[in-house]
């Protein structure tokens, strides 16, 4: 029973897509047209990864009911991690997806070129194989240039922000890219400061604390940055050591819209809780890590684009590794 | 950072917001009690995070209700973007013109246009070519224009 991507879409995209994760982690690919075909085969393999089309959510309730039926919905044959959504549809139509329990990852099928998107998304796979998907490193080329900055205190967090944005435009990536990229930096180092901490009962200990409040970061509460760039994309993530990250709570927050309903200022947290569904909006992709008490690792990618237009409608996804 | 700088007219305050939006930010002490009328630039906007929109909506939600009648001029293409992210970033108050982005053909360079709402309404959002002024080339609209518009298009 050998590991298998086991790919349960009947669109040539998708099987281009596929094949090239499946290449990358080094596993064959089985296309299987139906849900049924797809439960058969996932009897017969190893820690299989399985990527399946959702066009409706009721699809996705369909393979998640015949999951439960032939396994079991908190079975160890079935890892949330390696459970791969791909959808034309837009995060907020998806939620109901998103908080299933065997949900994993969000993979928006506007590849561009499902090849290239493939082989970029399959390093994340073949990093999520492992026994800890952390490590910036794992997603960019040995040649990439990555950098590590390390937090003392709350104080620094915009010069770190205007430091990555000034990279970024060095590194010739239009002055509206940089600012975007700036602003997914500033969430997500902000949220590894305040919202991480957590006490014994895992409340938030800065819950009600404004985000200009200056403390220093020591112990626990180290804060650690990494830039990555290869020419093509950027990758920063934002490390934390509470491993406090709560899956639903996080993708509640990432699949919420305001386009349609009014944004309500909630006084009993100072936090604003729109950042990452933001930073998704604005061309972002993620990749969630975090063991439980002991670490997590937020790192968000974009794309290097010749203009604005094509930055905003790149290649995106939203991956989540949760270790209990 | 954030500095604004206030122009008082009888009863009409006109505010130019420059910088960086974000947890820093106190617009009661840099605005003050909101006038009868305000105007607020936002064309040295560059950037907002999330804190700096919940201070934002907060301060002229706060105002609106206290009866101001607000107005945005030369919005930032930062804040169009927080305009069309979230439907109630302008509080009710109405917007009279904005920036547009756009990518000069030649050099590749970014350039700005201001417009006035009603102007791209009666364009019917189809920009023309700007000139870039340092090569002479055309520049053009750099956004996908449901987005960058998506605003105007839902109320027009």
């Amino acid at each position: 029973m050998p590991k298998k991507l086991i790919l349960i879409s009947d669109r040539a995209e998708d099987l281009t897509f596929g094949q090239s994760v499946a290449e990358e982690v080094g596993v064959a690919l089985e296309q299987k047209a139906s849900i049924p075909d797809a439960i058969t085969a996932i009897q017969g393999t190893e820690e299989p990864i399985i990527f399946i089309d959702v066009e409706e959510n009721s699809t996705f309730k369909q393979f998640e009911d015949a999951i439960g039926q032939t396994f079991g919905i908190y079975s160890e044959k079935i890892n949330p991690n390696a459970i791969h959504v791909i959808s034309n549809q837009e995060l907020p139509q998806a939620k109901e997806v998103l908080l299933s329990p065997v949900f994993g990852s969000f993979i928006s099928r506007k590849y561009q070129d499902p090849s290239i998107a493939g082989k970029r998304y399959g390093m994340l796979v073949k990093s999520s194989t492992q026994e800890r998907a952390f490590g910036t490193e794992r997603f960019f080329s040995s040649s990439a240039n990555v950098q590590t900055v390390n937090f003392q205190s709350t104080a620094q967090k915009q010069n770190g922000v205007e430091a990555v944005k000034n990279f970024l435009i060095q590194a010739q990536f239009k002055t509206r890219m940089a600012t975007v990229i700036a602003n997914a930096v500033d969430e997500l180092i902000m949220n590894a400061m305040f919202d991480a901490p957590v006490d014994e009962l895992g409340k938030q200990i800065y819950q009600s604390t404004p985000r200009n409040k200056v403390f220093e970061l020591k112990d626990k509460s180290q804060v650690e940055m990494k830039v990555a760039y290869d020419s093509q994309y950027v990758g920063i993530t934002a490390i934390d050591h509470w491993g406090s990250l709560d899956k639903e709570r996080l993708l509640k927050h990432i699949s919420k819209r305001y386009q349609d309903e009014e944004y309500q200022v909630k006084t009993t947290s100072a936090g604003a809780g729109i950042g990452l569904a933001t930073i998704f909006r604005s061309g972002g992709s993620f990749f969630f890590v975090s063991d439980k008490g002991a670490r997590t690792e937020v790192t968000t990618f974009f794309k290097k684009t010749n203009n604005f237009r094509e930055f905003k409608d790149q290649f995106r996804f939203i991956s989540t590794q949760f270790y209990f | 950072m954030v500095d604004v700088v206030k122009e008082q007219n009888g009863d009409h305050l006109t505010v130019r917001i420059n910088g960086s939006i974000e947890e820093s930010v106190d617009f009661e002490k840099l605005i003050g009690e909101p006038p009868k009328k305000l105007t607020i630039n936002t064309k040295g906007v560059s950037r907002i995070n999330s804190v700096g929109v919940k201070a934002w909506i907060k301060y002229f939600q706060n105002a609106a209700s206290k009866g101001t009648e607000l107005t945005f001029v030369e919005c930032s293409t930062a804040i169009v973007e927080q305009i069309n992210l979230i439907s109630n970033f302008t509080c009710g108050g109405r917007v009279e013109s904005i920036f547009v982005p756009f990518t000069s053909e030649d050099d590749n360079s970014e350039l700005v246009g201001l417009f006035k709402v009603d102007d791209l309404i009666k364009m019917n959002f189809e920009i023309p070519p700007l000139k870039n002024p340092k090569t002479g080339g055309k520049a053009v609209f750099d956004d996908i224009p449901e987005e960058y518009f998506g605003f105007l298009m839902k109320d027009s």
